[in-house]
């Protein structure tokens, strides 16, 4: 990772009373070592990535205050640390993406959960839901209802957010139950301000390690007999435990209004939008101040059924405010009417969609409805003509468009050394047929967008090549798998590559190399270059992918006989391999790794190398490709094979023809894929290399000025 | 207190810097001293993909509030906005078309720029939506509206988008934020003299924003602009038979000698006539043009029969003025080396790769001439020879033969063989590949000649098929099968309407896709059949190893 948080790291060392301004994920990271965690770990993801990345980039800090920081392998191997906090005083965080990363935690956060902790345990999620999602629209709160864990879901206002995170950890030490932080999207990102506190020093530390292990001790063991005693203790001890801790701290909110006959339950995160919404309809003020109580859930599990049924009494109704599906919340809300036989009325997905983000805009329409049953007037009436108002201007705004606007989905960054290996997938099944393409988590996801559109299914971060094992024995054809090396180290190496290799299957799987996980932000794996290859290297625009041989190796290791390793640029030859791999008289596992650094980690090394050359005086090359707009057919087929952003269109300047012309525009960064493909798929002549040389030598010069006057001899104007 | 938040919605591009352009906004407020929020979803906007980031602001002074806090909304509310600032055309579109924007509340500012998206850059034919379409939009949902070349003027100041479009907030007034306290939070608190290179370009970008948003340029001449340039796109694509193309082609006629006819055709065919004379006699010499004007003329002749009016402007004339010249002047090597060795071309690049005065440029141009390529050189015998033996080759299972070349056009040697393949246009009449071109010529001119006596819409339609035929080898020969298949199947059904309707439909069809795949299906809907498939050598690539002989090997 060369992305420098040097300004995040400040801010992470803010004392008592200064005031911290920045986005809420880092906010949260302060918050931990406000609350003394003794140990963090993860795996990066959006939108949490930032926690760990700023904490592994802190090091240096994190060892004054005695904090373990460290970047697992996958959330499985995150969650399993947390194990630290069984038997000792130690608050541990973790984090990851959530539905994704807790689907990949949940062996160890059941095991966890069962003996339950001493130390304050927190798994801070990023719940990827709703608009921007990148993963299954799935809640994180079915994990904290079967594993028995405390789910915090606060209000998205950094203070309060901060307040949670020191209350997640002593609520699960009062509980002994670990407790799941989540913060939706844009929480993560939000931009605000709190008044910072001390880092508390662990008391026990890297700096003050213990002396001895704890007692032997069975019941903290997910070990029968004791674990049918845990779960006693779950609904016993534990629960009961922490719906005290969160009625004797005030965590969830209430907030009283007016028209006391009517109340809304919701979800801390989303306070905002509920307010926003309540203020459509005229139900609220600028700051908040409602005209029907609130009951704020910043702990969604467990409920408290006396603040719950408390709340409710005496209402003629109330609205649960809950996104997302099934109704868990609801569901037990009416429980705990039912069973107390309170009347009152109870809304929520009646009035409010089932699945999907609960913007101000669908939130205003039940709220809209619930308002004007029960309290009917103008505010109302008034959000109703708002949203028909909506309704009628996309209408018109569609009607003004001849066909729906085309989508924008990310793509390869440009020079991404894994768009050479589309084109040449494309070129190889021209001609061997189409494959079956079992496509994997990470930026060569971005394969299955145009121009490639190629992969059959996702099943998981690295699970391509086990995702194929049903197929392949199916198919005249061999499969192909593909994986990034994140994927790779991630979960790919067992479960697809052992176990294809152990079953002696026929497949191919095609791992991209390029020394990082890039889509998560580029953060360092075990086959990452090291610092020396990195700037040691004379020329620092080099791929340095290949002087880590872990994959291969580990690969070698295990049994594979097949590999051929090919730099990515090389489209002919990759193609030739696909082909060879497809052809081969070998029947087992045929491995093919594609090496290319990631071009956002070479570009961080490059640019400054090539500022301080330029300002040095000395020889600098650029290399940028063109396209001749007198040759260039307008047919496009070189797009259709590379879809890089700097190669787009322009107005065909020869007014016979009506096509527009390829161009490549400034933001070239001249990675020659354009030429490759020229040559591999035998595209129009119409490409040209430039090769710029700033400050050249003077025999070069002289050799230039000597070829330009030939060069002036020969041609014609 | 009755104040309410002032939002704004930004919308850009992943890597555009709208992360770095939330902070100075909220940094902004902050040193202003008005509570402010601001969030974002870039996690799929990363490597280019659309993403919006989402600020709201509260009007009143945080020392004025004792101590209160608005609750800000986390996520932009349709028609509840007061701004809508944006970094590219079809992105404004698309949130104008969510419903965003309020006629009666929302203030546009959005750069006329557009940064295609695939779907638009990958189409073989136009793909590119029309920016008057978009334009409309903007114009129709918003209380008012400013547009500019964001890009423009990001690439002027030397630095990013994101320091442009705060330049433009700031410099409409939108928020109660005097402009040193944004100037302020670019710098990041430094002095002014003492802030760096890229905070320095960043200022820059701003003060240029703003002073355009301020000062309420640009509109105007932009809106006149697009307009312009519609008209001219419109008549690229051949829309309007009446333009009269007055702007510097009309010296193409200048140079061309009386006696070459061109004056003898109506005006409206008379630019292209021209443009496409001068061509060919640059392609291959004086009598090559003129066979080109004389058969022209024959397609005049069938329209001044089936149109003595000329009540649609000489379309067909026109058209064929337009794609005859083309596909005369087809590309072959000779032509691609001529072409890329002129000294025109050498100061092209030099500008596309904008080379600084003391920069040396070494070009190098890619090449793959295979066998079709020289064949096309050679006597008709000797091509097939030619052709028979790469075929044997592909036979047996080898890759067609092929010439991969980097030749170094800036060098003596290499200037001097694209020269030398250039002067080889003598040779081009008596190759194969230029007999067969002319047949195929021919063809499609008595298609539109036979077509035009049946009816001028039939013949206006097998003139506009010209548009097939584009480009090198493999596009090209799909071009010339696809207008084949058009004129033998389509252009003779016994009903003139049905065969002009199907014509239509099957020309952009064939533009739909590489594979010929909706072509094939439009074919089929009006009864003609579908194109022979191509032989391909090695289709399926069956497992090697039966699964049975497998098991026994393990076992």
């Amino acid at each position: 990772m060369e992305v420098s948080f040097s300004k995040e790291i400040g801010q992470l060392r803010l004392k008592e009373g200064e005031v911290f301004h920045g986005e809420g994920i880092l906010a949260i990271t302060k918050a931990l070592l406000q609350s003394g965690v003794a140990y963090v770990g993860g795996y990066q993801g959006a939108p949490v990535s930032h926690l760990l990345d700023v904490m592994v980039q802190a090091r240096p800090y994190l060892d004054e205050l005695g904090v373990h920081v460290e970047a697992c392998s996958n959330e499985a191997s995150a969650a399993a640390m947390l194990g630290a906090s069984i038997h000792y005083p130690l608050r541990g965080a973790v984090t990851w993406k959530s539905i994704v990363g807790t689907n990949v935690a949940s062996d160890a956060l059941s095991n966890l959960s069962s003996p339950g902790v001493k130390g304050g345990a927190l798994i801070v999620v990023g719940e990827d839901y709703g608009e921007g999602a990148s993963v299954i629209q799935e809640r994180t709160h079915a994990y904290a209802l079967k594993s028995t864990m405390c789910l915090l879901d606060p209000r998205p206002h950094l203070p309060q957010m901060v307040k949670m995170v020191e209350h997640g950890f002593r609520l699960s030490e009062a509980s002994n139950m670990p407790a799941i932080l989540e913060l939706r999207i844009r929480a993560c990102h939000v931009r605000g301000s709190f008044v910072a506190a001390d880092n508390r020093p662990p008391p026990v530390s890297t700096r003050q390690l213990m002396e001895d292990p704890a007692k032997f001790d069975y019941m903290r063991l997910a070990h029968p007999p004791v674990t049918f005693r845990h779960e006693k203790l779950k609904s016993e001890e534990r629960i009961p435990a922490a719906r005290q801790y969160i009625v004797d701290n005030g965590l969830n909110e209430l907030m009283p209004g007016e028209h006391d006959d009517l109340g809304i339950i919701v979800q801390g995160g989303l306070y905002n939008a509920l307010i926003r919404s309540l203020q459509q309809c005229g139900l609220a003020n600028a700051f908040g101040e409602s005209k029907i109580p609130l009951l704020v859930l910043n702990v969604t599990y467990p409920l408290v059924p006396e603040q719950v049924a408390q709340f409710c009494a005496g209402k003629r109704a109330v609205l649960v405010v809950e996104e997302g599906q099934p109704d868990y919340i609801e569901q037990e809300i009416a429980a705990h009417l039912r069973r107390r036989d309170l009347q009152t009325k109870l809304h929520g997905k009646d009035l409010l969609p089932l699945g999907g983000e609960y913007t101000v805009e669908v939130l205003s329409q039940g709220l809209a409805h619930f308002a004007s049953s029960y309290l009917p007037g103008e505010g109302p009436e008034e959000a109703k003509r708002w949203l028909a108002g909506n309704q009628q201007r996309r209408q018109s705004a569609a009607a003004l468009l001849d066909q729906p606007l085309p989508a924008r989905p990310p793509s390869f960054c440009v020079g991404c050394p894994e768009r050479p290996v589309f084109a040449a997938l494309k070129l190889a099944q021209e001609k061997m047929g189409p494959v079956h393409v079992a496509a994997d988590i990470g930026c060569h996801a971005f394969g299955t967008f145009e121009p490639f559109s190629m992969g059959h299914s996702i099943l998981g971060y690295g699970m391509s090549l086990a995702s194929r094992a049903g197929v392949s024995p199916m198919m005249q054809r061999r499969t192909l798998a593909i994986m990034g090396d994140g994927g790779f180290w991630h979960n790919g190496l067992l479960t697809g590559v052992q176990s294809a290799v152990f079953n002696g299957d026929d497949a191919v799987l095609l791992i991209f190399k390029n020394g990082y996980t890039s889509a998560t932000g580029t953060q360092e794996i075990i086959s990452t270059p090291a610092e020396d290859a990195k700037f040691g290297a004379g020329d620092k625009s080099q791929s340095v992918v290949h002087t880590n041989r872990t994959i291969e190796s580990t690969l070698q290791g295990l049994g594979v006989k097949w590999m051929r390793t090919v730099h990515t640029y090389h489209v002919d030859e990759m193609r030739r391999t696909i082909l060879d791999a497809f052809t081969s008289d070998f029947n087992g596992l045929k491995v093919i790794v594609a090496e290319g650094e990631c071009q956002l980690e070479r570009q961080r090394r490059i640019k400054p190398w090539i500022a301080s050359l330029l300002k040095k005086g000395q020889r600098v090359m650029r290399v940028k490709y063109g396209v001749d707009e007198d040759v260039c057919t307008g047919d496009h087929a070189c797009i259709r094979l590379s879809g890089c952003p700097t190669l787009t269109l322009k107005d065909n300047p020869d007014p016979l023809k009506v096509d527009p012309v390829a161009t490549v525009v400034d933001g070239c960064v001249g990675c020659g894929l354009c030429g490759a493909n020229a040559h591999a798929a035998t595209l129009c002549p119409s490409f040209y290399r430039a090769e710029v040389v700033q400050n050249p030598k003077w025999h070069e010069r002289l050799l230039h000025s000597l070829r330009g006057a030939v060069m002036r001899a020969l041609q014609p104007a | 207190m009755k104040a309410t938040p002032i939002t704004l919605l930004v919308c850009a591009l992943g890597g555009e810097g709208g992360g770095v352009l939330t902070e100075w906004l909220v940094e902004a407020a902050r040193l202003a001293g008005f509570p402010a929020q601001a969030t974002s979803i870039p996690g799929v906007a990363q490597r280019t993909g659309a993403t919006t980031y989402y600020i709201e602001l509260f009007p009143v002074l945080q020392s004025q509030l004792c101590g209160r806090q608005p609750v800000f909304s986390l996520s932009p509310v349709p028609g509840a906005l007061d701004a809508l600032v944006s970094s590219e055309l079809l992105e404004t579109a698309r949130q104008i078309g969510n419903g965003m924007t309020s006629p009666e509340r929302t203030r546009v500012l959005t750069s006329s720029a557009r940064l295609l998206t695939t779907q638009e850059r990958m189409q073989m034919s136009d793909g590119r939506r029309d920016p008057a379409e978009l334009l409309k939009l903007v114009r129709a949902f918003s209380r008012e509206h400013q547009v500019f070349d964001m890009n423009a003027v990001a690439r002027e100041c030397g630095t990013v988008v994101s320091a442009v479009l705060l330049g433009a907030i700031a410099g409409s007034g939108l928020f109660p934020i005097e402009r040193r306290f944004y100037e302020e939070a670019v710098r990041g608190g430094v002095p002014h003299e003492k802030a760096n290179a890229s905070a320095q370009a960043s200022l820059r970008g701003f003060a240029k924003a703003f002073e355009i948003v301020s000062q309420r340029q640009t509109q105007a001449d932009f809106v006149s602009q697009v307009l312009k340039a519609q008209a001219m796109d419109s008549r690229l694509r051949g829309n309007d038979a009446g333009a009269d193309g007055n702007d510097g082609r009309a010296t193409a006629l200048s140079v061309i000698p009386a006696e070459a006819g061109i004056h003898g055709f109506p005006p409206p065919v008379r630019e292209f006539a021209s443009l496409g004379y001068v061509r060919l006699a640059d392609y291959q010499g004086r009598s090559y043009a003129d066979l080109y004007t004389r058969r022209l003329r024959q397609v005049l002749d069938a329209e001044t029969a089936a149109d003595p009016q000329a009540a649609n402007g000489h379309a067909i004339t026109r058209e064929t003025a337009r794609w005859l010249a083309l596909w005369m002047a087809f590309d072959d090597i000779v032509r691609v080396a001529d072409l890329k060795s002129r000294a025109s071309r050498h100061d092209r690049v030099l500008r596309e790769v904008k080379a600084g005065e003391d920069d040396l440029v070494k070009v190098f141009d890619h090449f793959k001439p295979g066998v079709p390529e020289f064949a096309a050189l050679l006597p008709s015998s000797l091509a097939q020879k030619l052709v028979a033996w790469d075929r044997r080759r592909i036979a047996a299972g080898k890759e067609p033969w092929a010439m991969p070349l980097k030749i170094g056009t800036h060098t003596a040697a290499g200037m001097l063989a694209l020269r030398t393949l250039a002067a080889m246009k003598a040779l081009r009449p008596r190759g194969s590949r230029f007999a067969f071109e002319q047949k195929m010529i021919e063809r499609w001119l008595d298609g539109v000649v036979q077509g035009t006596k049946r009816g001028w819409a039939l013949g206006h339609e097998v003139a506009h098929c010209g548009r097939l035929i584009k480009g090198y080898g493999a596009t090209n020969e799909r071009g010339k099968d696809n207008l084949l298949h058009v004129l033998d199947h389509l252009a003779v059904l016994p009903e003139t309407e049905a065969a002009t309707h199907a014509i239509a439909e099957a020309r952009a069809a064939a533009l739909a896709d590489d594979a010929g795949q909706a072509l094939d299906a439009t074919l089929v809907r009006h009864g003609a059949p579908k194109r022979e498939p191509k032989p391909q050598p090695i289709r399926f690539m069956r497992r090697p190893v039966p699964r049975e002989s497998m098991d026994e090997r393990r076992a």
